[in-house]
């Protein structure tokens, strides 16, 4: 593992130095004047999202910063400054939206919570996930693990997959011992977190997803009714470990697990993947990396603003306002998506393209204001600081597949789904 | 009220009013103040609320945190020793007319 020269030295991440950059994107304030309607974008469908949202964004953004999407049934925000001024203003846009899906595969996590209440639940997480533990404790962890699945790749010899073979249970298996679950494995992590994502997804309200759904949150409590006791008595630096001495209930517990199983996993997962694919297609920027371990952590946060792994996620208006110009009734169901705001042409150059080299700006794919990601370093020391530079050491000529095509997909998460790689063994 | 500085290295300043335990970031944000970022809403956790306080002010501030002291180490304008986070910095009394430098950069 390389630390960055330029970098402050006891940073867990090794930030490349930046370019002085304009940071001030342009804001935007909900008025009380009377606005636009939001216009109505009916030839949206959930299947082309899920091919390939990026285009159908760019025609949403070009139009209006907010549309009525029949097909997703919310209110979709597409602009950078819509959806940066809903994250900082909690007040007006409420994150513990009615009849949510994730409340009922999951339960009412601080993710669905207002302050003063979310910042309870926040801060019961302790120093867990913060960049001093990341330093003295979870890098080494994250090291051996990566080293563990790595070979399982090489073992598998080319030809196996990036992300099925190596990204997926590197990641789980962090997360895993992140959470505090000795009594899992790294397939139950897996496991678990899908199928808990698929009924937050359940719009169709499909009998076989919420079965499937409730089987793992049963299980998830089941596992951590075991790992508290455990836990008071030998505590370790884990987040069921911290919770286990703390007067917080059970049921908040449960909640937060669950959410952080679900959102801890696949995102630096799909990250991972993104990452090396987009290297992998761009051979100039490929080989400024490999010759400056700096630049790793360039490449993470480029891969993120690219492909927003959390593509979309919802608020809820709470007083009729105007935003950009568009009215939005009290209780409007909107989706902030991420995915469109981090390629607005107002914000970014050439917002298409994947480019390490482009000037830095603040991109919004951890979120913003008080549910600012809680594992932004943690997905920043795993990924960028540990696994990048390694796979592209041991993997001599690593390339994708030319007779097997890597497929990426999907909108509110959205990453490698079939990645076959190559490389000289 | 007390009153906060905000100086940007091209010289120009802007001057915020604001009433006593309002954070230097919250100020900053919702005045639109240019080089504060605030990203993670004060959680402690991003460090795009980067400020250099005068020195003059360092003596009446309150320590610096566990948590703000990691995170002051992933500034991305050097730390010097004048570094606070904005959103850990709550304004009282005694900083009233605080001023205080914005980084070049913050992401
Ligand atoms: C590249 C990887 C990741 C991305 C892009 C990401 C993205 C996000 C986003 C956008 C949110 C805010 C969602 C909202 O406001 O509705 C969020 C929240 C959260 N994330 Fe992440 N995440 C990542 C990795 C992780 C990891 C590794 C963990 C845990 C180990 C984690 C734990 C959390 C938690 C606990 C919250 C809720 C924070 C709160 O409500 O206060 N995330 N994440
Ligand atoms: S606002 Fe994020 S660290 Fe201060």
């Amino acid at each position: 593992m390389s630390t960055s020269t330029d970098a402050p030295a006891s940073c867990p991440f090794s930030g490349a130095a930046a370019e002085a950059s304009s940071i001030s994107p342009a804001k935007a304030r909900p008025s009380s004047e009377t606005g636009a309607e939001a216009p109505s974008a009916d030839w949206v469908t959930i299947a082309d999202l899920h091919d390939d949202p990026f285009p159908i964004y760019q025609k949403l953004r070009a139009q209006a910063p907010i549309h009525w999407v029949p097909a997703v049934n919310r209110y979709m925000v597409t602009s950078y400054a819509a959806a940066h001024e809903i994250e900082q203003n909690e007040a007006d846009f409420t994150a513990n939206e009615r009849e949510s899906l994730m409340k009922r595969s999951m339960g009412h996590s601080m993710l669905r919570k207002d302050n003063p209440e979310h910042q309870i639940d926040r801060d019961s997480y302790g120093k867990t996930l913060r960049p001093a533990t990341i330093k003295n404790h979870w890098n080494e962890i994250f090291a051996a693990n990566n080293d563990k699945y790595l070979n399982e790749l090489q073992a598998k010899g080319p030809g196996a997959d990036f992300v099925w073979d190596y990204a997926a249970p590197y990641t789980a298996e962090n997360l895993r011992l992140i959470c505090g679950f000795h009594n899992a494995s790294q397939q139950d992590m897996q496991r678990w977190s899908q199928s808990m994502i698929d009924g937050t997804g359940n719009y169709a309200d499909d009998p076989a997803i919420w079965a499937k759904s409730a089987e793992s949150s049963a299980e998830v409590d089941a596992a951590i009714a075991e790992m508290l006791p455990y836990l008071a008595k030998n505590p370790d630096h884990s987040l069921l470990s911290g919770l286990a001495s703390m007067p917080i209930p059970l049921e908040a517990i449960r909640a937060n697990l669950k959410m952080t199983i679900g959102g801890g996993l696949n995102e630096p997962r799909d990250v991972l993947a993104t990452t090396v694919w987009a290297l992998l297609n761009h051979p100039d920027q490929r080989h400024a990396v490999q010759n400056d371990d700096a630049l790793y952590s360039k490449a993470f946060e480029e891969s993120v603003r690219w492909v927003a792994p959390i593509g979309m996620y919802p608020r809820e208006t709470t007083r009729d306002l105007v935003l950009e110009g568009i009215a939005l009734p009290q209780g409007a169901r909107l989706g902030v998506v991420l995915g469109a705001a981090n390629r607005d042409p107002q914000v970014f150059d050439d917002p298409e393209s994947f480019n390490i080299f482009r000037p830095k700006k603040a991109h919004l794919a951890f979120g913003g204001g008080v549910h600012f990601c809680a594992g932004t370093w943690i997905a920043r020391a795993q990924v960028a600081q540990i696994a990048l530079p390694t796979v592209f050491r041991r993997l001599p000529n690593l390339r994708l597949d030319p007779a097997n095509a890597s497929v990426d997909a999907g909108w509110v998460f959205r990453g490698m789904t079939k990645m076959p790689v190559l490389w000289d063994s | 009220m007390p009153t906060i500085i905000f100086s940007q290295s091209d010289q120009s300043a802007t001057e915020i009013e604001v009433s006593e335990g309002t954070t230097l970031m919250r100020a900053a944000v919702s005045n639109g103040v240019a080089g504060i970022v605030g990203e993670c809403g004060g959680q402690a956790m991003c460090a795009t609320c980067h400020v250099y306080v005068d020195p003059e002010f360092s003596a009446e501030l309150d320590e610096i945190g566990e948590d703000e002291e990691e995170m002051l180490d992933c500034t991305t304008a050097a730390r010097t020793e004048y570094s606070r986070l904005g959103c850990q910095v709550k304004m009282s009394a005694k900083l009233a007319r605080i001023r205080v430098s914005v980084p070049n950069e913050q992401v």
